[in-house]
């Protein structure tokens, strides 16, 4: 296969890839409301156009399936006949099925989904049925007769009809080009407010009209509602495609529109038909106009590798390194000129605002990955037969890209595990406890202290404590006279194989998935907290950092090397009085704060460096929250608090669990990232050794 | 805007306020209209006169809007505008 075919190919994958996952969307959102046809309507573009796209690359398995799917989809988008809700499923199950059989084409695998064919047949049956039987439209979706008749009369649905009328016009207007006119096609995509800011599609065809040869336009009027629900000042007409042969140019035609939103209009130079005389001048000209397209359309959105974008941060990361160097070296200091401070000023601060610009360019809204989750509590709901209601909140914020994709299966483990032990077993144990039929689940996500928040809560039974205690005193997890609090109680059924579930089902119960949650989340960077209250409900919060590639930290020293602990780790740092130090032969060091008494680990002694001893009133106490418990880390001084690029480490490194990575300091120094979880259960000892 | 008897007369080209009567007055006497022409030599301007004549066909299929009915119109600043809708 040539390169470029590859490349098409790629970006078939790519586009496939991301109408599948919009149908995986629409098609749940009109499961909820099965009377929205419009939203059939796109969900049948976007199964029109993977057939289309999958035949063309000659996945004919997959382009078959969706050529009979799309049947269906237009049967029920051009009667708007209600959907019962056998077909429904059916409906939904098809689009995992396409999502299945892409995955078979493009590892060219020679079997198929197991329903593949049995689906197909239903599919079939279907539409065989629905043909041989006339269909009674619903009362309420009368459509003008006429309009309906013609475009039945020309066996098409309006999508279609609508493009070759487009097709048409162009075709025609290509017979009577000439010299320099070229053929453009304009989408007009009008917001429903447009008639209250005074715009009007007739006043564009008008303008575009003055200078044209010729110009033909198609008003899709579906999403006009009846005399009923109308509103005059509401601009309805959803997509107007114009046609216009002319010998302007894009520019100006384009500031025809200069009063419209970027997404309102698309302008696309059509190729003149091949049989017209002119053919060879529109020919000539298209790779010019092309390339003119992609220069406008780059001024809204480009695709880029992700690859290319990790390169570029990580230069970013050198740069910013580079300038700490520049602004922290004392020889450059010692310089007395005034204009070199200025300079290196103005050097930060164009660094830090590149840094913040490409920090923003892996950022992306969590909004895709929650609407996959929608999928999930509709499959679970059906699996476990439990009604429940789904609540989603914070979709716009904005989360690393690399993260995303991490994310799912820990999100996907969390919200059945909600659903399946969270949620009381069925609607009379919930009017028992005097809640309504249908659960809760919330999903959601924000900012809270420079870290972000995801969290899934449930309106169900809560957690057990003196159950979870119990199992994990007999598990040998913990011991009966250990003293833990309600989040320590909590955070022990994240231990590996531990499960309070009497009942092992199929979605949770194994006790080999909180374990797995949690340490993917770490993997992240990030911890897990959990909140729950006896008969009222439990939350799941998954804080993670804002980005992978920087973390916040506080610089600390002992025995004479810099330490970086992740500041969404600290609780508070102090120089303790005398009086609240404690020491227990063989138990190690304590400190008693307001009431807890916290293990004191001495980092330079637990990283094993040589120093000299000094008491803790001497030094400074770091307290962190760890998940075994708060720990207060000794250190000798508190250098600052910065971000830092992380640097991975090698493989020598990459084997000790306390340390997760490295940075280099605006000095060159190199410090040491901690992982505070895996310090802290051997800490006390080593400290203390 | 004309009404007789069954048959109402408008001018396609209307105002933004005059549609919004227009369709205020249909709204309570559509059942006595059957048919809606457009006066003569009246060029459609607005979109929303477009759609407010569609509006009134879905509410009353058997209405006859014989300009909206073809499916197509031509104008010589507008050139040929095709309205379609599903059935």
């Amino acid at each position: 296969m040539s390169t470029k075919q590859e490349q098409l190919k790629a970006i078939f994958i790519e586009e496939a890839g991301e109408i599948i996952e919009k149908l995986d969307v629409d098609i749940l959102r009109f499961e909820e409301n099965p009377t929205d046809f419009a939203l059939l309507n796109e969900v049948f573009r976007g199964v029109h156009t993977l057939k289309g796209n999958a035949n063309a690359f000659g996945f004919s398995r997959l382009g078959g399936f969706v050529h009979h799917f799309e049947d269906v989809l237009d049967h029920y988008r051009s009667t708007k006949e209600s959907i019962e809700v056998e077909i429904l499923e059916l409906i939904v199950n098809s689009v995992d099925l396409i999502k299945e059989t892409m995955t078979c084409e493009l590892d060219a695998l020679p079997t198929l989904p197991a329903a593949y064919e049995s689906n197909l047949e239903a599919i079939k049956a279907l539409i065989a049925f629905k043909k041989g039987k006339p269909v009674e439209p619903t009362a309420t979706t009368t459509a003008p007769a006429v309009l309906g008749d013609l475009a039945s009369e020309f066996g098409l649905g309006c999508t279609d009809q609508y493009e070759q009328l487009l097709t048409q016009a162009a075709t025609l207007m290509a017979t009577t080009q000439e010299g320099d006119e070229r053929i453009w096609r304009i989408d007009l995509t009008l917001d429903s407010d447009s008639y209250r800011r005074g715009v009007d599609c007739f006043v564009f065809i008008a303008l575009l009209g003055e200078k044209a040869k010729g110009i033909e336009s198609v008003f899709d009027c579906e999403k006009i509602p009846a005399l009923e629900t109308f509103v005059c000042d509401q601009n309805f007409m959803q997509h107007i495609g114009i046609v216009v042969l002319t010998a302007q140019s894009r520019v100006e035609i384009e500031e025809n529109f200069e009063f419209l939103e970027a997404h309102e209009y698309r302008i696309t130079p059509i190729d003149a038909a091949p049989k017209v005389e002119t053919q060879a001048v529109a020919v000539a000209q298209a790779p010019v106009e092309a390339t003119t397209a992609v220069a406008s359309s780059a001024k809204s959105t480009i695709r880029i590798d992700t690859n290319k974008l990790d390169e570029l941060f990580d230069s970013v990361g050198e740069l910013v390194i580079a300038q700490n160097f520049i602004a922290q070296n004392e020889k450059i200091h010692a310089i007395a000129d005034e204009s070199i401070g200025r300079t290196i000023e103005t050097l930060s601060k164009i660094t830090k605002r590149i840094q913040d610009r490409v920090m923003s360019l892996r950022m992306v809204a969590i909004r895709d990955t929650f609407d996959k989750m929608k999928r999930v509590v509709r499959d679970t709901s059906k699996k476990t037969g439990k009604a429940l209601h789904l609540n989603v909140l914070g979709e716009e914020t904005e989360i690393d890209k690399t993260m995303i994709d991490s994310l799912s299966d820990p999100l996907i483990h969390i919200i059945r595990n909600a659903i399946d032990h969270g949620l009381e077993a069925d609607s009379a144990a919930r009017i028992a406890a005097g809640k309504s039929v249908e659960g809760t689940i919330t999903l959601r996500a924000f900012h809270k202290s420079g870290s972000i928040v995801i969290s899934v809560s449930d309106d169900g039974r809560g957690i057990n404590k003196a159950k979870v205690l119990q199992k994990a005193i007999a598990k040998g997890i913990v011991t009966a006279d250990e003293n833990l609090t309600d989040s320590q109680i909590f955070a022990l059924i994240m231990q590996p194989g531990f499960s309070t579930a009497d009942a092992i089902s199929d979605l949770s119960g194994r006790g080999v998935g909180l374990d797995v949650v949690k340490t993917s989340i770490e993997k992240l960077r990030g911890k897990i907290e959990i909140e729950s209250v006896e008969g009222q409900g439990t939350t799941f919060s998954m804080v993670l950092p804002l980005t992978l590639a920087i973390i916040d930290g506080m610089l600390v020293q002992a025995a004479g090397e810099i330490y970086i602990i992740p500041t969404l780790s600290v609780v508070e740092s102090l120089r303790p009085e005398r009086e609240i130090v404690h020491a227990f032969q063989e138990k190690g060091e304590f400190i008693s704060l307001r009431g807890q008494h916290l293990p004191i680990v001495r980092l330079g002694a637990y990283f094993g460096h040589e120093e000299r001893r000094i008491e803790p009133w001497e030094g400074i106490l770091v307290c962190v929250e760890t998940e075994m418990g708060r720990i207060a880390l000794m250190v000798d001084e508190l250098v600052g608090r910065q971000q830092v690029v992380i640097k991975p480490l090698g493989k020598a490194l990459a084997r000790q669990r306390e340390i997760s990575g490295g940075a280099i300091l605006g000095s060159g120094d190199i410090a040491l990232i901690l992982n505070i979880d895996a310090l802290s259960p051997h800490a006390i000892e080593m400290s203390h050794a | 805007m004309q009404f007789d008897g069954d048959a109402l007369t408008i001018d396609l080209s209307m105002s933004m306020q005059e549609i919004a009567e227009f369709a205020a007055f249909v709204r309570p006497r559509l059942e006595f209209i059957e048919r809606i022409e457009a006066l003569e030599g009246s060029t459609l301007k607005r979109s929303a006169l477009l759609a407010v004549l569609v509006s009134i066909k879905r509410a009353k299929p058997q209405i006859v809007i014989p300009f909206l009915e073809a499916g197509k119109m031509h104008n010589k600043h507008y050139g040929t505008m095709h309205f379609i809708c599903a059935a």
